[in-house]
């Protein structure tokens, strides 16, 4: 097939066509891989998404504590179409973390974030931080009673800094109380934070194209069993996409309001706290573990670690079998026991906190942390139980490959130790 | 494994029951036609604006149920067609009476769950307590006077006419909350058909490009 | 479906991959307009396109500066002689007679940016002189001097009341 000139100029100087061809047509994805494998792309769709209407909101938004409130709506009811791209904003936050938990849920039910997927995992790990960062301080822009609340009482948090902590949170303000300066700098960092996603973005892809994708099986596949990203999995992408959208679009047209608390229609009153504030939904389990432990630095060292303990699962996880949940029924049902105990979480970080509740959450707590520290031994025994029971043959040959590969490895660096030791 | 998927199951089944519950709002049915709007309007401006702020309202926004441009100049007087409508009575003043200032109207439809169904179930809720004294149901305490005399309303027609009534008001109240809905519906339905169609499309290019597969 | 049948190959393409590719491309063409839209002037903005001016305060041979869409218009309440004096000059490099410049005599309504490269002329007792580059305009706004191609614009206005015209709306 012959270029066309202004390529073949531009294939003189820069690799454009070399790219495409490495890294969609001719790079290689497992073919088995189920509709779970599409949310990475749809995470990716839905931070170009934001990044769009953010940039266009930003044009009309005014971070100042007297403006803020009345420029949005301004944008919801004056600037041309500026209802859809504050919708579109505002349920895109939504969606991205909805899209994120189940790229997380894939990843943690089918075990891809083991060797030698773990730089994938960790660079998802801080992505997950940064978005989460992103959207809290978002969350503020509105300067509605609970935009508002919820900034004083996480940015209170920090109060848990050992020595220090009455300065940090004034620091982190830039004032006493959650004021104007706090606005007009969590407004700024919404905007620059996108580009530190799209930079660790990068490293993820980077990362995926060099150790390419897992694949429901756990086994790597014949090379005949790999077919090509594009046109294959694009346009499985594309149709993954159209459902996203639909579902999307029906809550923005639709039901618009759902993911906004009424509460956020009143402007923001530092002298009046809302009877009951929560967090946006996809903060609740870890708010939830926040109020589950009644000492202050404990609470936010509980919830850190809820979410950091996500980044030691390669190395909690020792079973050498592949393929996660596929063939192992008792990291199967730990999955689903913390799917089930974040839903308890979720739903009593949503709820007021009493007596009955606190008690939910802690045995909750209790649970969530304790699957994270039982899976080495569970993990370990489940291996040695598997192994008397019998596992497909692939399995176990690819098992047998590993530590073959493993074993030789490290004689190899035994034998470069020695010969050193020899030299000297 | 299964004993803690049963138990925290079982758990969140008991927390549901919990829940504690807030009076049932009214189920009513709101009508957002231009002359409902526009009658709704007309209450909210004449009777509710005497100590409710619309701040989110302009004076030029009201063409748009039904009011005529000479209607809203009498209305604005020798305010701009863009000023916002504000409480006839001063704020200041207000506060002295009720010890507050009364909320604002413009966003309150979308500010209180259930939106306007909220605003027609606590006008249906004041009552009368026993030493004469009028309270609300919905909301104990409240500071608004029941302005329009419902707890002693004893006529069923005249309680009618009121409920048709605050049925338009609460229609108003959601049409200031979100002018756009209905144009944002419109659009919604287009926007969905298109999806459907191009997911189809999407759905057949699949299929037939992973047809050499297997 | 033959062997050939594949859409990566840019030879051989079918109804389908070409109906995709149109209808996608439309959805990603029409879903950009809200985006371009929303940077047009906001229906606040727009509805500032009209300004009223009740000349009543205005004497005879005093000027009042408005702002309409945020230009500076002048409204000037001509005297008799002024009046005759510009009937009788037929304007500068950009001749045009008084008479169409102007819907009733004695009131002038011109918009003060000069048509050089935008400045706003200064009141001289003649008519105006723009500072920047010093073109002068005679109590019509016609250009008599300088660099400025043509006459002060006019406005579109109307009256609603013998004291009273409305900016933007002809």
């Amino acid at each position: 097939m012959s270029k066309h000139p202004v390529v073949q100029w531009i294939d003189r100087r820069f690799p454009f066509t070399a790219f495409f061809k490495h890294e969609l047509t001719e790079y290689k994805v497992p073919r088995n891989l189920s509709y779970w494998w599409n949310f990475g792309f749809l995470a990716g769709f839905v931070l170009v998404l934001q990044v769009v209407s953010g940039v266009f909101l930003a044009m009309h938004y005014k971070p100042d504590a007297q403006l803020a409130f009345a420029s949005i709506e301004h944008i919801m009811r004056d600037v041309n179409y500026g209802w859809l791209l504050r919708y579109m904003h505002s349920t895109g936050a939504s969606a991205f973390f909805v899209v994120i938990y189940i790229h997380m849920a894939r990843t943690l039910y089918y075990g891809s974030f083991r060797a030698p997927r773990e730089l994938m995992w960790w660079s998802g790990q801080v992505l997950l931080l940064t978005l989460m960062a992103t959207a809290f301080m978002g969350y503020l822009l509105p300067w509605g009673q609970m935009s508002y609340w919820g900034a004083q009482v996480i940015t209170n948090l920090f109060r848990a800094t050992p020595f220090i902590g009455d300065q940090v949170v004034v620091w982190l303000r830039g004032d006493f109380v959650v004021g104007d300066a706090t606005l007009n700098r969590f407004f700024v960092l919404h905007f620059f934070f996108p580009f530190l996603i799209f930079g660790i973005v990068g490293l993820h892809l980077v990362a995926l194209h060099f150790v390419r994708s897992s694949n429901p099986s756990g086994i790597n596949l014949k090379d005949e069993d790999n077919i090509s990203l594009h046109p294959y999995f694009t346009f499985k992408d594309l149709f993954g996409l159209g459902i996203f959208l639909l579902i999307f679009c029906g809550f923005v047209f639709f039901y618009p309001d759902f993911f906004i608390e009424p509460d956020n229609n009143i402007p923001a009153d530092p002298l009046k706290t809302p009877p009951h504030i929560t967090p946006e939904w996809y903060f609740l389990p870890f708010y939830a573990i926040l109020r589950a432990i009644p000492d202050m630095l404990g609470g936010v060292v509980a919830m850190t670690l809820s979410i950091l303990v996500f980044a030691a699962m390669p190395y909690l996880d020792r079973s050498q079998i592949p393929g996660g949940s596929r063939y192992r029924p008792f990291y199967r049902a730990m999955f689903w026991a913390f799917v089930v105990d974040l839903s308890v979480l979720t739903y009593v970080g949503a709820q007021p906190a009493t007596d009955e509740m606190a008690l939910v959450g802690r045995i909750a707590t209790i649970i969530y942390f304790s699957l994270f520290m039982v899976l080495p031994i569970i993990s370990k025994r489940e291996e040695a139980w598997l192994f008397v029971r019998g596992l497909p043959q692939e399995v176990m040959a690819m098992i047998a490959g590993e530590k073959e590969s493993d074993r030789r490895k490290r004689s190899m660096d035994r034998r470069k130790t020695e010969r050193r030791q020899g030299e000297e | 494994m299964k004993k803690i998927i049963s138990l925290t199951g079982g758990l969140l089944i008991s927390l549901t029951a919990l829940a504690s519950e807030t009076p049932p709002l009214l189920d009513v049915e709101l009508q957002h036609d231009t002359a409902t709007l526009r009658q709704g309007a007309d209450v909210v401006l004449n009777v509710c604006a005497g100590c409710h702020s619309l701040h989110y309202l302009k004076y030029r926004d009201l063409l748009e149920v039904g009011f005529t441009q000479a209607e809203v100049d009498g209305l604005r007087g020798q305010l701009e067609v863009t000023a916002t409508i504000a409480a006839m009575s001063p704020p200041d003043m207000l506060k002295e009476t009720y010890g507050v200032v009364p909320p604002d109207l413009s966003l309150i439809a979308k500010a209180r769950k259930g939106g306007g169904r909220y605003v027609y179930t606590l006008f249906n809720s004041f009552y009368q307590r026993p030493d004469g004294t009028v309270d609300n149901h919905l909301f104990p305490n409240i500071r608004m006077p029941d302005v329009l005399g419902v707890a002693s309303m004893t006529d069923p027609a005249q309680k009618k006419e009121f409920q048709e009534s605050m049925r338009k008001v609460a229609a108003f109240l959601e049409w200031a909350a979100d002018p756009n809905a209905a144009e944002r519906r419109g659009m919604g339905v287009y926007v969905l058909i298109y999806l459907f169609i191009i997911t189809l499309l999407f759905w057949l290019m699949k299929r037939r490009i992973w047809s050499d597969v297997h | 479906m033959s062997d050939d049948d594949k859409v990566q190959d840019p030879q051989r393409r079918d109804f389908l991959g070409k109906a995709t590719a149109v209808v996608g491309g439309a959805g990603v063409a029409a879903s950009c307009w809200p985006l371009i839209s929303s940077m047009n002037p906001a229906t606040d903005v727009l509805s500032k396109a009209t300004t009223e001016v009740s000349l009543g305060a205005i004497a005879q041979g005093d000027a009042k500066t408005v702002s309409w869409q945020g230009k500076p218009v002048f409204i000037v309440h001509r005297t008799e002689s002024q009046i005759r004096s510009m009937n009788n000059s037929p304007g500068g490099k950009d001749p045009q007679p008084d008479g169409e410049r102007v819907l009733r005599p004695e009131w002038l309504v011109i918009v003060g940016v000069c048509t050089h490269l935008g400045c706003v002329p200064n009141r001289t007792a003649e008519g105006w002189t723009c500072p920047c580059h010093g073109s002068q305009y005679d109590l019509s706004g016609r250009i008599l001097k300088g660099p400025a191609p043509r006459n002060l614009e006019l406005p579109p206005y109307q009256f609603i009341a013998d004291d009273k015209i409305i900016i933007g709306k002809a």
